[in-house]
């Protein structure tokens, strides 16, 4: 079948020119330039709705701060076992900036900046960090945080937020073994995941918070292709009961219950 | 002419653009986005002081609560950022990929906002909720559309928003130019074959529609 030239299909599209009888017995029986006229007046259509977004007002620059504050918090927990082992070193290394005699050794730059690199041990401690008792990482954690925000040479900078719980996520069921994770989450509410070795999927991961005395459940969010995410918890969620953290391969299905598939889980304590 | 070969990409000179930033000439956004990728923290501010805008406009048109809008703008480029190495520069524009984060987050809230009302009403058969404001991957697709009206040559982009935004003729776009007919049929052909390629690339249901679900009708 000869299709409509395109330059007629653009404009039939745009209302420019009335098709004639030729033309719209064609278009009845041929679905290819049908749905060309239709993906045409679709994205006209969408043009003609952009008139309004030439002068979009800029964001508060509280959301600026707020993404640089998360951006740290994240940034920095995971070396939270290798920072407190530097603890010591990086307060005495305030001491050497202020006299300017000592530390001249010492490589990096001040402040923050040091206990914040990331560093050869960073992987290793980081797993033996995963596998320790968790109520004592909890309270490590809040304690080291409290730390850097002193640390932090920048009084500009946003102070990094507490972990309220952690939990360390393993794989679960048929998942391979490698596959492992770390859920925290924060005093404003937010969950920050880390995956790794998750297996692929054909559709995405999804992450449920689970009470385990009866299994009643809500979706958290959907991880992206990432190893980190952030996502908000709703306000007062009751983390004592909805206490199992899990994540989810899911199946683009329009069904939005629990697939049944848990890849991860984890108990949150803090 | 040599326009689009990776769509939305190529270095084009943007007047009056969604997402330029105080009216600078917009560097390559090839540039940005590879510093975004390699973790320079210069680029993710540049990337938000261009997007930034685009991102919260997509959030406070689907969600009826504003610092709910916030929140997701700045969940949006903090997921942005500690994920950047899963963008894909041969898969889409930076600003596509912001908004399809976007979007997302903006659909897990409406989601979360389902959920608390069906507590509240301790009805478990409750359908998904009419959303309150516009689709969200309606407002993505505008954008994306937006940013690409932006990015076309200005010829292209002066007739297609005589057309779009005045809604003249072909023929009355001739007589207020004074272009020659042939010449504005050919550029806005050529617009029109941007946008669709760009709103392929980088729309929120990329692809063509198939008959009968297009958002024309």
């Amino acid at each position: 079948m000869q299709h409509l030239d395109h330059d007629r299909l653009v404009f039939l599209a745009l209302g420019e020119s009335e098709a004639d009888s030729g033309e719209s017995t064609h278009l009845d029986t041929c679905e290819h330039c049908r749905v060309e006229v239709e993906t045409l007046q679709h994205v006209a259509g969408l043009g003609a709705g952009t008139q309004g977004l030439r002068d979009l007002p800029d964001p508060p620059e509280h959301v600026w701060q707020g993404i640089m504050t998360e951006i740290r918090a994240a940034e920095s927990l995971p070396s939270l076992a290798e920072v407190r082992s530097q603890q010591q070193a990086g307060t005495e290394q305030r001491s050497g900036e202020s006299d300017r005699n000592g530390d001249g050794d010492r490589p990096g730059g001040p402040g923050g900046g040091v206990v914040l690199a990331p560093s050869s041990r960073r992987r290793g401690r980081w797993s033996r960090w995963a596998s320790t008792a968790v109520t004592a990482v909890a309270a490590a954690a809040i304690g080291v945080v409290g730390t850097l925000a002193v640390l932090d040479p920048d009084d500009s900078e946003p102070a990094p937020q507490v972990v309220v719980a952690s939990a360390p996520l393993a794989a679960y069921g048929a998942t391979p073994p490698d596959a492992n994770g770390e859920a925290r989450v924060f005093d404003n509410g937010r969950l920050h995941l880390h995956v790794a070795n998750l297996p692929d999927v054909p559709g995405y991961y999804e992450v449920w918070l689970i009470n385990p005395t009866n299994m009643e459940m809500f979706s958290v969010g959907v991880l992206g292709g990432g190893s980190d995410e952030l996502l908000p918890l709703p306000p007062n969620v009751d983390l004592e009961a909805y206490s199992v953290v899990d994540v989810s391969a899911e199946a683009f299905d329009n069904e939005t219950a629990h697939s049944g598939n848990s890849l991860l889980r984890g108990t949150l304590t803090g | 002419m040599t326009v689009g070969v990776t769509v939305g990409h190529a270095p084009r000179k943007a007047n009056r653009p969604v997402t330029a930033v105080r009216h600078e000439p917009a560097p390559p956004e090839d540039d940005l986005a590879a510093r975004f990728r390699a973790g320079d923290e210069l680029a993710l501010r540049e990337a938000y002081d261009r997007y930034g805008r685009a991102v919260l406009h997509l959030a406070t048109s689907t969600l009826a609560n504003r610092s709910d809008a916030e929140d997701v703008t700045q969940a949006t480029f903090v997921a942005a950022w500690l994920g950047r190495d899963t963008f894909d520069p041969t898969r889409g524009s930076l600003i596509g990929w912001l908004l399809g984060i976007g979007r997302r987050k903006v659909i897990d809230r409406l989601r979360a906002s389902a959920r608390e009302t069906r507590v509240v009403e301790t009805v478990r058969q409750l359908p998904d909720p009419a959303p309150t404001g516009p689709d969200p991957d309606t407002v993505v697709d505008r954008l994306v559309v937006a940013d690409e009206l932006a990015r076309l040559p200005d010829d292209q982009r002066r007739m297609l928003e005589l057309a779009f935004f005045d809604d003249l003729t072909h023929q009355q776009i001739a007589a207020v130019t004074g272009v020659p007919l042939g010449t504005v049929k050919s550029h806005i052909r050529r617009g029109m074959a941007n946008l669709k390629r760009r709103w392929e690339v980088d729309g929120a249901a990329p692809g063509p529609r198939p008959a009968g679900i297009s958002g024309a009708r």
